[in-house]
C-alpha cells in the first residue's frame, strides 16, 4: 500500500531521511525512533505534502503530492497540536469530512458516529481552543478517520492521552487494521507501541535501521546476545547447569538478589526448547522466567548502538 | 456544496468580532474625517467644499489606505494564517485540487474586503454631499471601479501569501513603500505602481493645495500621463497574471510549518 524506493529528502543542508526503501502493508505498522530520526518527514512525505529530494514515494500505486486520488484514500492525524480553535469539534470534523468528499446526506451520522468513536461526543459542542491535548489528539483521529481510508497515518497520537484514552484509541486502530486497512503509527515512546502491533519501521538519523517483526529483528541481532533472566532458589546450581550448554554465553547471579539469574545466548530459540527440560529433569522450581530483551526499548537500543 | 460549504466556513472566520471591529473602525474613518473638516469650515465661517473634500478621502482614504489595508490582511490571510496556525496540513490532506482550496478561500476574502470599502465609500459620500447633493458626488463610480483596486491588490496579496513566509511584512513595505512613493516619482516610474492605474480610472478632482506635496512639487513637469485604456489593460493583466500564478504556485509550493522540519 506504501512504497519508498530509494528515497531522500534534505532540508537544505539538513537531512531528513536518507536512502530509505521500504514497503509497508495493511495491519499496524510503526514508525519508530528518537526525536529528529526522520519520522515526521517520512510521514510527510507519505501524506504528499512533501516531494522526495531523490527516489520513489508512492501510495496505493501513486505518487502522493498534491495528489486527490491519493487523498480519497488516506487520512491523516498530524503531530502538531493546532486545530481549528474558533470552532467547535463537531464543526472542525465536518468541515474536513466535506473536504474529504462524504455528501450531505451522510455526513451528520457520521460525523456523530466518528466522534462517539473517539470518545468526543461529551465536548464535541464545545469551541476547541478550551480543549485539552487529549481531547485536541482525539479529535484529529476522529478527523482523519471520518472518510474510512483505506491508509491511515498517525503522527504521535498517543501524545497526551490518559490510558483509558489509549486503549479506546488503540481499539480504534486495531479495529481499522482487523478491516484491511493500513495503519502507520509514529512514536519515539517505544512502550506505546509495543502494545499495539510487533511490525517496526526502525529510523535513526534519517536511516531506516530495520523493519518488519520485532522479535525476528530481535533475534536477527547476533552482535548482541539474547539476555534471559530466571528467578529459583537453586540459582547457582540452575547456572552451573545451564554453562554445560554451548548455547549459553555467560551465567550472572543478581548482587542485590541472589535469586535472580541472568543468562545470555546466541540461540534463544534453542535455550527455550532446552530449558523446560532441564528443570523437569533435575526438579528445579522456577519462580519467574522473561526476557528483558523481548521488548522494543532494548531492540532500539541495541540496534541504535547505545 | 463543499465550495459553499467552505466559503461560509471562511466567511465566518474572516467577520469573527476582531476582524468587524477593526472594519469598522476603517468604514468610519472616512466619515468622521468628513466631519470633522466640515465642522471645522463651519467654525471658520469658510465654505465647505464637499465636492473636494469627498475626492481627497475617496482617493487617498478610501482608495489609497481602506482597501489597500484590508486587501493585504484578508487576502494574505488566506495562506499565511493557515499556515501560522498549522492547520493548512488538513486543507492539503484532503481529495480536493489546491487550486480549488485556494479558489475558495479567496472570494471570501474579496467579498469582505469589497463590501468594506463600499461601505466606507458610501458613508464618506454621504457625509461629505448630504442626502440632497448625493446624485452630483462620483459615488456611483467609485463603487463601479472599487471591484477592480479590490481584485488587482487581492490577487498581488495573494501571490505574496503563496510565495512568501510572512506575507504580511512584504505586503506592508509593498502598500505603504512603494505604492505611496512610486505614484509620485518622476517620468515613467508611477507606471510600475498599481495606484497610479487606479487613480487614472476613478479620476479625482483633488484640490491643488492637498497635491503639492514635496514630491510633486520636484517633479511636475515630467510627470507621465496614463492613459485610461493602458490602465485597463494593465490593472486587468495585474489581476489575471497575478491570480495564475497564485494558483500554480499554491499547487505545486510545500507548506510545512517551519518548526516541523
Amino acid at each position: 500500500m506504501i512504497e519508498l524506493v530509494n528515497t531522500s529528502r534534505w532540508y537544505g543542508q539538513v537531512i531528513g531521511i536518507n536512502d530509505v526503501t521500504c514497503h509497508v502493508g495493511p495491519g499496524i505498522t510503526a514508525l519508530l525512533g528518537p526525536n529528529g530520526a526522520g519520522k515526521s518527514t517520512m510521514m510527510k512525505l507519505i501524506t504528499g505534502q512533501l516531494r522526495p529530494t531523490t527516489g520513489k514515494v508512492t501510495v496505493l500505486g501513486e505518487k502522493p503530492f498534491a495528489n486527490p486520488n491519493v487523498f480519497r484514500k488516506l487520512g491523516y492525524c498530524p503531530e502538531s497540536e493546532s486545530s481549528y480553535d474558533t470552532m467547535t469539534g463537531r464543526e472542525m470534523v465536518t468541515m474536513l469530512a466535506w473536504m474529504a468528499g462524504l455528501t450531505s446526506s451522510e455526513i451528520p451520522a457520521r460525523v456523530s458516529d466518528t466522534i462517539e468513536h473517539v470518545g468526543m461526543t461529551y465536548a464535541a459542542d464545545r469551541k476547541i481552543g478550551g480543549y485539552s491535548k487529549g481531547m485536541r489528539q482525539r479529535i484529529k483521529i476522529a478527523q482523519g478517520i471520518i472518510h474510512d481510508p483505506d491508509v491511515l497515518l498517525l503522527d504521535e497520537p498517543l501524545n497526551g492521552l490518559d490510558p483509558v484514552a489509549r486503549r479506546e484509541v488503540t481499539g480504534v486502530l486495531h479495529g481499522l487494521a482487523d478491516r484491511g486497512k493500513c495503519v502507520v503509527v509514529s512514536s519515539h515512546i517505544l512502550y506505546e507501541v509495543e502494545q499495539m502491533t510487533q511490525d517496526i519501521l526502525l529510523m535513526h538519523r534519517g536511516r531506516l535501521m530495520a523493519q518488519g517483526d520485532i522479535y525476528q529483528i530481535r533475534s536477527l541481532i547476533d552482535a548482541h546476545p539474547h539476555r534471559i533472566a530466571i528467578t529459583s532458589d537453586y540459582s547457582r546450581k540452575l547456572a552451573s547447569m545451564l554453562l554445560e550448554s554451548p548455547d549459553v554465553l555467560s551465567a550472572r547471579i543478581d548482587a542485590e538478589d541472589a535469586t535472580r539469574l541472568e543468562i545470555e545466548t546466541r540461540n534463544p530459540e534453542k535455550f527455550y526448547a532446552l530449558f523446560p527440560e532441564l528443570v523437569l529433569r533435575n526438579g528445579l522450581t522456577i519462580r519467574r522466567f522473561y526476557s528483558p530483551d523481548n521488548n522494543l526499548e532494548s531492540v532500539f537500543k541495541y540496534l541504535v548502538n547505545e | 456544496m463543499i465550495d459553499l460549504y467552505l466559503v461560509r466556513s471562511a466567511l465566518r472566520d474572516l467577520t469573527r468580532t476582531r476582524n468587524l471591529i477593526a472594519a469598522a473602525v476603517l468604514v468610519l474613518a472616512p466619515g468622521l474625517l468628513i466631519w470633522f473638516l466640515r465642522l471645522v469650515a463651519l467654525n471658520r465661517g469658510g465654505q465647505f467644499d464637499y465636492a473636494a473634500v469627498y475626492s481627497l478621502m475617496s482617493e487617498k482614504v478610501v482608495f489609497g489606505f481602506v482597501m489597500v489595508i484590508l486587501s493585504l490582511v484578508f487576502c494574505t490571510s488566506v495562506v499565511a494564517q493557515e499556515v501560522e496556525n498549522k492547520t493548512i496540513v488538513y486543507l492539503l490532506t484532503r481529495p480536493i485540487p489546491r487550486y480549488r482550496i485556494i479558489t475558495v478561500k479567496f472570494v471570501p476574502a474579496l467579498l469582505v474586503t469589497l463590501v468594506t470599502v463600499w461601505t466606507a465609500l458610501i458613508i464618506a459620500a454621504f457625509s461629505a454631499y448630504g442626502l440632497s447633493h448625493i446624485g452630483s458626488s462620483p459615488l456611483k463610480h467609485d463603487l463601479l471601479l472599487a471591484p477592480i483596486g479590490v481584485l488587482a491588490y487581492g490577487t498581488v496579496f495573494l501571490l505574496l501569501t503563496t510565495l512568501l513566509h510572512r506575507p504580511l511584512i512584504y505586503g506592508l513595505l509593498y502598500a505603504f513603500g512603494w505604492e505611496t512613493w512610486v505614484p509620485n516619482m518622476p517620468g515613467s516610474f508611477q507606471r510600475l505602481s498599481l495606484m497610479a492605474y487606479l487613480r487614472v480610472l476613478a479620476p479625482h478632482s483633488t484640490p491643488e493645495a492637498a497635491e503639492a506635496d514635496i514630491t510633486s512639487v520636484l517633479t511636475p513637469q515630467t510627470q507621465d500621463v496614463i492613459s485610461s485604456h493602458i490602465a485597463w489593460v494593465v490593472m486587468i493583466t495585474t489581476i489575471v497574471v497575478a491570480f495564475a500564478l497564485a494558483l500554480y504556485t499554491f499547487s505545486v509550493r510545500e507548506y510545512v510549518p517551519r518548526d516541523a522540519e
